[in-house]
C-alpha cells in the first residue's frame, strides 16, 4: 500500500478506514497479563472473511467436500491459527483463499471469501494474481522443494517485485537484500545470488518468508512453515514470523498441527476436523475452556510442561473416510458424549457472545 | 569444474581405445584392399609387392603406431582406390555432412521442444493426443523406410521436392527431416514429461503465490527446469544424427561423410575407412562430452561442486 514497503515502519493502519471504528468494540482481554497484538491499541476488524466455504474434490466415486461450511474472519493485526490433523482441510482452506487449488480435481463449490470488498472466489484470474504477494502472501511447508532450483534467490525475488511494481532491477535488488536482512538471513547481499541448494533449510524458509513479505502484504498465510525444519530453527522462524507480523501490523493465518506452536503465537484459534471448523476461540479461552469434545481430546493428548502430571489420553478411532462421512456430527463416531441426536443432525457452529468464537456441538461437556 | 575435467580425461581415453578398435576391426573384416587397387589379372607376386609397399604385411600394432604418428602430423594419407587426398575428401564431404547434420539438429529442437511444451500445457486434450501419436510414429518408423515414403510422396507423387542430390535448400529438406525425425519424436516426449513433472513441483505453487503470470511460470521457470534433461541429452542426439547420416546420405545421394565411409568400407579402402570412422567416433564421443558439460551448465546444482 505504501510506496516503499521496506522502509515504512509507520503503522499506516486503520486511520484511512472510517468503517472500522463503529460496531465492533475492541475486545480487551480480561487478563491484564500479556496482551500481545493489542499492544498498539488498534481495534480488531476483519480484513478477510471466509463465509460458508465449500471446497470439493472430484473423484471417480463422485465429489466430496474436503472443506465444508467453513467460516471465519482474519482480523487486522492478529494471528489466527488453523489447527487440525493431517488431511482435515487446513491447507485446502488456505489454498482456496489464495485460489491456488489444484483445479481439477479440487475446486471451490460455494461460499464467499471477502477481501477488500471483493469476493475472491469469483475474481478473474488476472486480479487474483495482482493480489498475490502484493496484498496476500503465502509461504509453504517444505522450503526444500518450494523454491525454484534453477534460479537464484535474487532472480525470483526480483521477478516477484517487478511483476507487481515499477521498480528497476537495482531497486528490486535493494528491496530484496533489505528484507532478506530483516528476516535474519546472514550475508544477505551474497545470498541474493545464491541458488536454493546452497542454503540450509532454515535459510530457505527465511528466503521464502522474505519473498512473501517483500511487498508488505496485509495478510500472510503460513502453511506449516516450521514442520520441515529442525526444532531449534523452528523456534527462530516462529519468532521471526511473530516479529514481522507485529512490526508490519499484518494479519497472519498460521496453519499448524502443533498445539505448542499455537500456544506460543496465536491470538485466536480455529480447530478443524474432517473439513469443518469445530471450534473457534481466543487462544487463552481455547486452552483453558475448550468446549468441543475434539478440542478437548486434542488437549488431553498433549503433555503439559507445567501443571500436574496426568495421563495422556488419545482420541479413540480414526477420521472417517470422505465416502463414509456420517450425516450428523462428523465427530460423533469418536465422541464419548455423543447423543442420539448427534448421529442424525448436523450441529451448526454456535456463535458465542463475541464474534469469532463458537463451537459445533450439541452436548458440550466441561473440560 | 572437477567433474568436467574428469569427463574430459574419460573422453580422451575413449577416443584412444576406439581408434585401436577401428584399426583392428577393419583389418579383421576380411576382403582385400589390394584387389581394389590392382587389376584382377595381377599376379601373386605383384600383389605381395604392393602389400609390402603399403606396409600391410607388418604386424598390426606397428601399422597402428605408424598410422597414428602420421595422423598426429596431419598426414591423412590418400585413398587406395583412386589416390584421392583424404584431407580434400574431409573438407569437401565434411561440409555437406555438416550442413545436413546441423539442419537436422536444429529441427530436432526447433520442432521437438515447442511440440512437447504444447502437449504438456494441453495435456489429455486432442492436441496432446495428436502430438503424442506423431511422436510414437516418429520413433517407430525406421528412417530408411521414412526416407522412401517421403521420396514417394513429396518427390514422385506431389513433385514438390527433389528426391536426391545436393546441395540446394530444396534438396536439403527431405534428408534433414528424415534424419531429424527420431530425434524430434524423442525430444517431444522428453519435453512433455519433463514439463509435466516440473509443473507438479512445489516451487510452481510458490511462484504462483508470488503472483507471477502463467506465461512466465511455464515459459521461463518450468521450461528452464525441464531443459536440464533435454540439454543433457542433446549430445546423444548428435550421436544419433551422425549414426543415421550413413543411411540417409546414401538413400538421398547426399555426398557427405557417411556416403564416403560406406563406399570406402565396401571397397576395403583402409585409410579412408579408418579415418572417417575415427572422425564419426570422435564426433559422437565429443558430443557426449559436450552433453556432460551442458548438463553441468544447465543444472546449477552441479555447477559449483
Amino acid at each position: 500500500m505504501s510506496p516503499d514497503p521496506a522502509t515504512s515502519p509507520e503503522p499506516s493502519t486503520d486511520v484511512s478506514d472510517p468503517a472500522m471504528s463503529s460496531g465492533t468494540a475492541p475486545d480487551v482481554s480480561p487478563e491484564p497479563a500479556p496482551s500481545r497484538a493489542d499492544s498498539n491499541g488498534a481495534a480488531r476488524r476483519p480484513v478477510l472473511s471466509v463465509r460458508n466455504l465449500h471446497t470439493a474434490v472430484s473423484t471417480p466415486d463422485g465429489a466430496f467436500d474436503v472443506v465444508r461450511d467453513v467460516s471465519f474472519d482474519i482480523n487486522s493485526n492478529e494471528v489466527l491459527c488453523l489447527v487440525g490433523e493431517s488431511g482435515c482441510g487446513k491447507t485446502i482452506t488456505a489454498l482456496s483463499i489464495m485460489r491456488l487449488l489444484p483445479t481439477p480435481p479440487v475446486r471451490i463449490t460455494s461460499g464467499e471469501i471477502v477481501f477488500d470488498g471483493a469476493d475472491l472466489t469469483d475474481l478473474p484470474e488476472r486480479r487474483i494474481r495482482g493480489l498475490r504477494a502484493e496484498r496476500i502472501s503465502m509461504i509453504f511447508q517444505d522450503p526444500l522443494t518450494s523454491l525454484d532450483p534453477v534460479f537464484t534467490v535474487g532472480q525470483v525475488m526480483t521477478e516477484v517485485i517487478r511483476t507487481h511494481r515499477d521498480a528497476t532491477k537495482a531497486e528490486a535488488r535493494d528491496m530484496s537484500v533489505e528484507i532478506l536482512r530483516a528476516v535474519g538471513l546472514p550475508a544477505p547481499a551474497e545470498r541474493f545470488d545464491s541458488y536454493p541448494h546452497e542454503l540450509s533449510g532454515g535459510m530457505r524458509q527465511r528466503v521464502m518468508i522474505a519473498t512473501a513479505l517483500v511487498l508488505d502484504p496485509e495478510i500472510l498465510i503460513a502453511d506449516e512453515p516450521t514442520t520441515a525444519l529442525d526444532v531449534t530453527v523452528q523456534a527462530q522462524i516462529l519468532e521471526r514470523l511473530r516479529a514481522e507480523q507485529q512490526e508490519r501490523h499484518m494479519s497472519m493465518l498460521l496453519i499448524t498441527h502443533d498445539l505448542a506452536v499455537v500456544a506460543s503465537i496465536a491470538d485466536r484459534v480455529a480447530v478443524m476436523y474432517a473439513g469443518e471448523i469445530v471450534e473457534q476461540a481466543p487462544v487463552d479461552e481455547l486452552f483453558s475452556d475448550p468446549r468441543h469434545p475434539y478440542t478437548q481430546g486434542l488437549l488431553r493428548a498433549l503433555p503439559h510442561v507445567s501443571g500436574k502430571r496426568r495421563e495422556l489420553v488419545p482420541i479413540p478411532g480414526l477420521v472417517p473416510p470422505m465416502q463414509l462421512m456420517p450425516p450428523g456430527c462428523r465427530f460423533a463416531p469418536r465422541c464419548p458424549h455423543a447423543l442420539e441426536r448427534c448421529w442424525s443432525d448436523h450441529p451448526a457452529l454456535e456463535t458465542g457472545a463475541e464474534a469469532g468464537a463458537g463451537f459445533r456441538c450439541f452436548n458440550p461437556q466441561p473440560f | 569444474m572437477k567433474r568436467i575435467l574428469a569427463r574430459t580425461l574419460y573422453t580422451l581415453i575413449v577416443l584412444l581405445l576406439s581408434s585401436i578398435a577401428v584399426f583392428y576391426a577393419i583389418r579383421l573384416s576380411g576382403g582385400d584392399a589390394v584387389s581394389a587397387r590392382l587389376p584382377a589379372s595381377a599376379s601373386y607376386e605383384e600383389r605381395e609387392e604392393f602389400r609390402e609397399l603399403l606396409g600391410l604385411n607388418d604386424p598390426v600394432h606397428e601399422q597402428y603406431f605408424r598410422y597414428m604418428g602420421r595422423l598426429l602430423t596431419f598426414d591423412l594419407g590418400k585413398s587406395l582406390t583412386n589416390n584421392a587426398d583424404i584431407y580434400t575428401m574431409l573438407t569437401e564431404h565434411g561440409k555437406n555432412s555438416l550442413i545436413l547434420g546441423v539442419a537436422a539438429f536444429v529441427l530436432v529442437f526447433a520442432i521437438g521442444v515447442p511440440l512437447g511444451i504444447l502437449a504438456a500445457v494441453r495435456r489429455n486434450s486432442w492436441t496432446d493426443g495428436s502430438v503424442m501419436t506423431f511422436s510414437v510414429a516418429g520413433m517407430a518408423v525406421p528412417n530408411f523406410w521414412l526416407a522412401l515414403l517421403t521420396v514417394w510422396l513429396f518427390a514422385s507423387t506431389l513433385g514438390w521436392l527433389p528426391s536426391a542430390g545436393c546441395c540446394s535448400l530444396k534438396q536439403l529438406i527431405l534428408p534433414a527431416v528424415v534424419l531429424a525425425m527420431e530425434g524430434i519424436a524423442l525430444t517431444v516426449r522428453m519435453t512433455r514429461s519433463a514439463m509435466l513433472e516440473n509443473l507438479g513441483q512445489d516451487f510452481v505453487r510458490t511462484l504462483r503465490a508470488g503472483g507471477l503470470s502463467e506465461a512466465s511460470i511455464i515459459g521461463k521457470h518450468v521450461l528452464r527446469n525441464a531443459m536440464v534433461p533435454i540439454i543433457s541429452l542433446a549430445g546423444l542426439r548428435i550421436g544419433q544424427i551422425v549414426g543415421y547420416a550413413l543411411v540417409v546420405e546414401t538413400i538421398f545421394g547426399w555426398p557427405g561423410l557417411g556416403q564416403v565411409l560406406v563406399n570406402a568400407v565396401l571397397r576395403r579402402d583402409y585409410p579412408v575407412a579408418q579415418f572417417f570412422s575415427l572422425v564419426l567416433i570422435a564426433i559422437v564421443v565429443l558430443s557426449n562430452w559436450l552433453a556432460d558439460v551442458g548438463y553441468t551448465v544447465a543444472n546449477p546444482r552441479l555447477r559449483r561442486t
